[in-house]
């Protein structure tokens, strides 16, 4: 039974599901089985009260959520679930040179057999050692948060400054000063819990389920339930859940970068190996957990789990697992702490001088205090932090999934991006356009309506022959063909021209597969039968076996000895020869993909048939897509396995180039360029033509070793590698699981046009934090100021404590948080993507922030002065200083909403607005009567309020007037 | 002048990384004739280890597979070592395309006034020459050192010394004697060999007898006593190829051309379609000095053509014969306004220059790429055909 309790708020909704109440076992299975649904952010079951709370995206409904939890507790079974509690004091797993023994004695000593381990052992053993989890870093409680808002610097000084207040007998100063302490902590602990929910999202995502062998049969299980004596099913694209000695393996090639750095992937075999003390990357017959299998299949028994895997040792040794920092946020760090050493000095310096002008020691101290405190920008990094994570989630309302935090912040530097063609520019349908047999062309229109000769016919039948698309009927009589896009489209030719596929391949059984590899560019299948009637001429002999070939036109050619002419055999001539070379050169010129097709019966003296040309319609936007990338100062590059001519016409049609020349680099064999030559080359080339999937990772090796920042698009299973070493990896919704855990973000609409979207947010977020951070040092730096000279000048105090903490924990963090929400400036998708090396405060901005610093203290201090010149040194006085310096600032804000002038057209933002006018009205409130002794205000009259307004809007004036701004600077 | 002296010219084979960029250049253009006799292109190549750049300005009516065209000339050249080979050779194109001029869109049937309204695109000065020295009416010289390469490579070809390698180069010097060649002063030549490393005392044995016996088999003039010979004086050149010294296209012009016994123009020959006049101009200017060295008017005649963008006729004609001549360079000259059209359109026309690959097997270009673009007995040129030799008589 579920219940809906609250779902009023949109994206969040709590329920109460009956059987939770005390049954951990039903949270852990609904919290990891609702994560595996899209759409999701996050849940949290409490056994306590029996109710979840799930955090969901808001084009889910909450009819379709609360369905979802249904489903999920219907299937849970409480005789699967185990009982997690005990599994934390599990036995020590036998730690063993596994890869020296043979198989046998592998699964004796594992007491398991190649049919898997029974659900009554597995359960026993999972009990004996433990779920297969590697001690993740733990996420930060909800309690932890709050605790951290407490331990900070600036926090320990104001409780001794409170605690002074105690001791001088201001009871109601400490309870202010801690009432600005509980404030300040409730708001970073709203934030903070926020973005760590969302981070934590981040993670959630990635806890797949594994194929493993139970009682015969393959079954799918929450990786963690995966135990010693386990058979794991290898499929190319999954990770690896366990470490595992290999039993079985048909063509398996792993990818080991994760635990030994090495970049290519390994053939794996189940061979013993007999020498002692091999290194791990030696160890052809075990599959290590956390790796990646590239391609083939294989089966292995599990040796390790958890923490005893090699990748579970090698956490160990580290000790903990890093915390995701992002270098955005390790700069803000850094720039922080030379302000809190500049902020201390000043402080230190005030105290002094204040206490040579004979203020009380007390007094000097408690302001000394809370000006450190007001100074010091401690929060730069959370803000980044909390910015980055509010950007995530704004991206997933945009179909752009993001999975980490860097992501974010690369997308704004992305220089390069690597486009594959099939699929993210091209639509992946292939069809049959035209066909070339013997001099003859016949044009297939839209019926596939095919005027047969014998030889186009035995064209025909042999692209199905030769051809790996799976083709059934279903109920209907329909023809359902599976497979990759070219192959299908060569068995709808077929089927359009009315052959009966089915019976076809029945007829020549298949007896063996020579598939595309890295050298060869055709595909070979061997078939018993032969596809010359026996009344025709050109056999003698009835032949057992044929071959049907199909692939690159020129490497099939050069396999051919032979022509059909009118049925009969003929030799190719040379002049026949060119004549295909021209025909080839003029479909690719189409961009059309070409492929020829022969048969024969001999491997190397083939028959030649002809040419297929398909075309694999652009996807629609493409070319104004491109366009938009070049205006954001992004180069494109596409990636393809076409021919260059084929490539050529795409490119050209899309305007790929930014200049009116497009630089083709074709190679097969990336692998043995010089380095230095391939990094030289890279960086000018437009398309990659005739490229395998694996040579991907070094172009994006390459391109990053000239110092670009790289984002990088691809769907398949080869593609991982890639991907992962791109800045951004960009896999689609629709991709393999192996490349959407790869990247950094998943386009969930397969729309290459979320990708300009994720750019332009990415900039956004990263200007805006600069925006934020601009907005808090210039404040921050004009408190020092005005307190300093007030100070050394013997002008008394403009500001007390309790009006600096005030300002600084009150009325200056709402509109710094609504300015990281910022909308796009117009143009940020026309100016040029930032350096990566450039910081994210530049010395320009140093001298622009204490430019502008200045005037706003020269501006309150001006206030001051009349203050004190007409009430003299006292409260009013302070009192108009600090209205000053408080409006002065929070009308700074609007100035920092960009670089260019305000008055210009930038798009509104709201939560500024709010922001501003909900600090203003608090900053009129506290100086009603009653509120205004906390602060100790003075009321005000008229000519204050003018004098207040003016020293507020003259820096707003003179900041404006002074800016300068260049296209370039943002 | 000078009457006793000695001259050295070189030649290189195809498989030379200079010469097998020539070679790319000029299947290019092939292909994109015979695709479309009126397409336009200029190629260069240039080849380095295993990258091969290609650049290319093209009118957009065609489309050719570069890089395939590419690599079959590397299998053909013989290239098949891991270091460089057809298959595993990167390669680089850049394609930009041209404006489509439809001037130079001219088929045969064109007037006289016609012909005088398409004026040459480029700027040069090109030189002919023809000499009595050989049957072919080349320098003994260059006429030599192609005839070695030419059997260095086909000893490669034809897989007779199975250690060698494509790329080699060979030097022959010439006594002469009262200007006419006297005796071999020497011959040089470097051929590359696979990593197999033959013997060097062998290879030079092997080169002697395959090579330079082979080729002076059927000449008057044959190597004597005192004519030193170099095989590898360096000792084996292991590999060759671009893998060990890079290659460009048009940086064998002497070699093109007459071994720098006459002037040649700087202009490369190679990768250039039939409208371009520097290349044209070439062939044009041997065939004026051909048919005048046939025509017994001179025993070595050297003619000069200059011509100026925008301008059909060349601005200048010279003739210069040595002293040889049997009437004066100004009668000459004269003689070659009147019976030769040196216009741009009319030399296409003539030579039937667009449709010279369609026409021959393997490509007509391409032939040209290696062992000399004039003087050539192997294949049949328009310009070295002595049709005018009644005319001028």
């Amino acid at each position: 039974m579920i219940q809906a309790i609250h779902n009023v708020v949109p994206g969040r909704a709590r329920y109460r599901v009956e059987k939770l109440y005390r049954c951990k076992e039903l949270k852990e299975h609904l919290e990891f089985h609702l994560s595996q649904q899209l759409g999701i952010i996050s849940t949290s079951a409490n056994i306590l009260t029996g109710n979840i709370l799930v955090l969901f995206e808001l084009n889910l409904s909450t009819d379709r959520v609360k369905e979802l939890v249904a489903e999920i507790e219907q299937n849970y079974s409480p005789k699967i679930a185990v009982n997690h509690q005990k599994l934390n004091s599990n036995l020590q797993q036998k730690s063993d040179d596994w890869y020296a023994l043979d198989i046998d004695t592998v699964l004796a000593e594992l007491q398991t057999s190649d049919t898997g381990l029974t659900q009554v052992v597995a359960h026993k053993n999972l009990q004996k050692y433990g779920t297969n989890t590697l001690p993740e870093t733990a996420t930060r409680s909800e309690l932890r948060i709050l605790l951290e808002q407490f331990q900070s610097l600036p926090v320990g000084l104001l409780c001794i400054a409170a605690g002074l207040s105690v001791a001088t007998g201001g009871l109601a100063d400490a309870a202010v000063i801690m009432g600005v302490v509980g404030i300040n902590a409730a708001i970073g602990y709203i934030t903070e819990s926020q973005s760590e929910k969302i981070i934590h999202s981040l993670k959630s995502r990635d806890r797949p389920l594994t194929s493993v062998l139970r009682d015969r049969q393959i079954v799918e299980i929450n990786t963690a339930e995966i135990v010693p004596g386990d058979i794991l099913v290898l499929k190319a694209g999954n990770y690896v859940a366990a470490d595992a000695r290999l039993i079985a393996t048909e063509n398996l090639s792993i990818d080991e970068s994760a635990l030994t750095g090495e970049s290519l992937p390994v053939s794996k075999s189940t061979a013993s190996l007999i020498a002692a003390d091999i290194s791990l990357g030696d160890r052809i017959n075990m599959a290590y957990k956390g790796t990646l299998v590239l391609g083939g299949q294989g089966l292995g028994v599990v040796v390790a789990t958890g923490k005893f895997t090699e990748i579970g040792k090698i956490q160990a040794m580290i000790s903990q697992t890093p915390v995701q920092t992002t270098p955005l946020a390790r700069q803000l760090d850094e720039v922080g702490s030379q302000l809190v050493m500049l902020a201390s000095g000043v402080c230190t310096l005030v105290f002094a001088a204040g206490w040579l002008r004979g203020y009380g020691l007390l007094q000097m101290l408690k302001t000394s205090i809370s000006l450190a405190v007001a100074a010091v920008p401690e929060g730069l990094p959370t803000i980044a932090t909390t910015i980055l994570a509010l950007g995530i989630q704004d991206m997933r309302k945009h179909k752009v999934l993001v999975r980490s935090l860097n992501a974010v912040e690369a997308l704004g530097a992305v220089q390069k991006i690597c486009l594959d063609k099939t699929g993210t520019i091209t639509k992946n349908q292939m069809s049959v356009v035209e066909i070339h047999t013997d001099t003859k062309l016949s044009l297939v229109d839209g019926d596939l309506n095919i005027i047969a000769d014998a030889c186009t016919l035995k064209l025909i039948q042999v692209a199905v022959l030769c051809n790996e698309s799976v083709v059934t009927r279903d109920c209907h009589g329909e023809y359902v063909v599976t497979g990759s896009a070219t192959e299908n489209a060569l068995v709808y030719m077929a089927i359009a021209a009315g052959i009966d596929v089915l019976a076809l391949r029945e007829q020549y059984p298949l007896v063996d597969t020579k598939p595309r590899a890295e050298n060869r560019n055709y595909m070979r299948m061997l078939r018993r039968g032969s596809l010359d009637a026996l009344s025709s001429v050109s056999t003698q002999h009835q032949h057992q076996q044929h071959f049907a070939v199909k692939g690159s036109p020129g490497e099939v050619l050069d396999l051919c000895h032979w022509r059909l002419n009118d049925g009969a055999r003929v030799p190719l001539t040379a002049a026949e020869r060119l004549a295909i070379a021209l025909e080839n050169d003029r479909m690719a010129g189409k961009a059309l993909r070409v492929l020829g097709v022969a048969y024969g019966y001999e491997s190397t003296e083939l028959v030649w048939l002809g040419l297929i040309g398909m075309a694999d319609p652009v996807r629609h936007g493409v070319k104004n897509l491109i366009g938009q990338f070049h205006q954001a100062g992004i180069d494109t590059v596409m990636i393809t396995g076409d021919q260059t001519p084929t490539a050529y016409a795409i490119g050209k049609e899309l305007q790929l180039s930014r200049n009116d020349q497009i630089q083709i680099l074709d190679a097969q064999d990336l692998v043995n360029v010089d380095r230095e030559a391939l990094q030289a080359l890279c960086d000018k080339v437009d398309i990659f033509a005739r490229i395998s999937p694996v040579n991907k990772l070094q172009i994006v090796q390459a391109l990053q070793a000239v110092g670009k920042v790289v984002a990088m698009t691809g769907d398949g299973i080869n593609d991982a590698p890639a991907l992962k070493s791109a800045n951004v990896g960009v896999a689609m919704g629709t991709g393999t699981d192996a490349a959407r855990e790869v990247a950094d973000i998943i386009l969930e609409d397969n729309n290459l046009a979320t990708m300009i979207v994720a750019v332009s947010q990415g900039r956004t977020i990263y200007n805006n934090i600069r925006k934020a951070v601009h907005f808090l040092l210039a404040t921050n730096l004009s408190e020092i100021i005005v307190m300093a000279i007030a100070t050394a000048g013997g002008f008394g105090q403009p500001l007390n404590a309790l009006q600096l903490l005030w300002l600084n924990l009150v009325t200056d963090i709402f509109p710094a948080l609504a300015l990281a929400l910022e909308p796009a400036e117009p143009d940020v998708l026309q100016t040029p993507p930032r350096s990566p090396d450039e910081s994210i405060i530049k010395a320009s901005d140093f001298q622009r922030i204490l430019f502008e610093s200045t005037i706003l203290s020269g501006s309150t201090l001006a206030a001051y002065a009349y203050g004190v010149t007409r009430y003299g040194i006292g409260l009013r006085a302070s009192t108009i200083a600090f209205m000053s310096l408080t409006l002065g600032q929070l009308l700074h804000a609007l100035s920092c909403r960009t670089e260019r002038s305000i008055i210009e057209n930038i798009p509104a933002n709201q939560y500024l607005n709010l922001a501003l006018a909900g600090s203003m009205t608090l900053q009129f409130v506290v100086l009603a009567p009653g509120l205004r002794d906390l602060l100790k205000l003075a009321p005000l009259d008229g000519w204050d309020l003018i004098v207040i307004a003016g020293s507020a809007l003259f820096p707003l004036v003179v900041n404006e007037s002074t800016k300068q701004f260049h296209g370039t600077q943002l | 002048m000078k009457q006793d002296f000695m001259f050295t010219s070189e030649s290189v084979t195809e498989g030379h990384p200079d010469k097998l960029c020539d070679r790319i250049s000029d299947a290019i253009v092939d292909r994109f004739l015979q695709q479309d006799p009126y397409a336009r292109v200029i190629t260069e190549c240039a080849v380095s280890t295993a990258i091969v750049f290609i650049a290319a300005r093209f009118e957009p009516n065609t489309n050719v597979d570069f890089t395939n065209i590419a690599r079959q000339v590397i299998e053909q050249v013989g290239y098949d070592q891991p270091a460089f080979n057809a298959k595993t050779c990167s390669i680089l194109t850049s394609l930009k395309e041209l404006p489509c001029d439809h001037l130079y869109h001219f088929d045969d049937q064109l007037t006289d006034a016609d012909i005088e309204q398409i004026p040459v695109k480029n700027q040069v000065t090109v030189f002919g020459f023809a000499c009595k020295q050989t049957p072919a009416l080349m320098p003994l010289p260059i006429w030599l050192a192609h005839k070695l390469a030419k059997q260095l490579s086909t000893v490669n070809h034809k897989n007779i010394l199975p250690y060698l390698a494509p790329d080699g180069k060979t030097q022959v010097g010439v006594e002469y004697r009262d200007r006419k060649p006297y005796r071999i002063h020497s011959i040089t030549i470097v051929a590359s060999q696979d990593t197999t490393q033959p013997d060097l005392a062998q290879l030079q044995d092997d080169i002697r007898q395959t090579v330079i016996d082979a080729v002076f088999a059927d000449e008057d003039i044959r190597p004597d006593a005192a004519t030193r010979i170099f095989i590898n004086p360096e000792g084996l050149f292991i590999t060759g190829g671009p893998y060990v010294h890079a290659g460009l296209t048009g940086r064998k012009n002497a070699i093109d051309t007459y071994g720098e016994y006459s002037k040649h123009s700087g202009a490369a020959l190679s990768g250039k379609d039939p409208i371009r006049i520097d290349r044209i101009g070439a062939y044009m200017a041997r065939y004026a000095a051909k048919n005048i060295v046939a025509a017994n008017l001179a025993d070595e005649c050297e003619v000069q053509l200059s011509y100026s963008i925008g301008l059909a006729r060349p601005v200048s004609i010279q003739v210069e014969t040595f002293g040889t001549g049997k009437i004066s360079d100004t009668e000459l000259t004269t003689l070659l306004e009147q019976h030769f059209d040196f216009r741009l359109a009319a030399i296409v026309r003539n030579f039937k220059l667009r449709y010279l690959p369609a026409l021959t097997p393997g490509g007509f270009y391409t032939k040209l790429a290696a062992y000399g673009h004039v003087g050539r007995m192997d294949i049949h040129l328009p310009w070295e055909a002595t049709d005018k030799v009644n005319a001028l008589v």
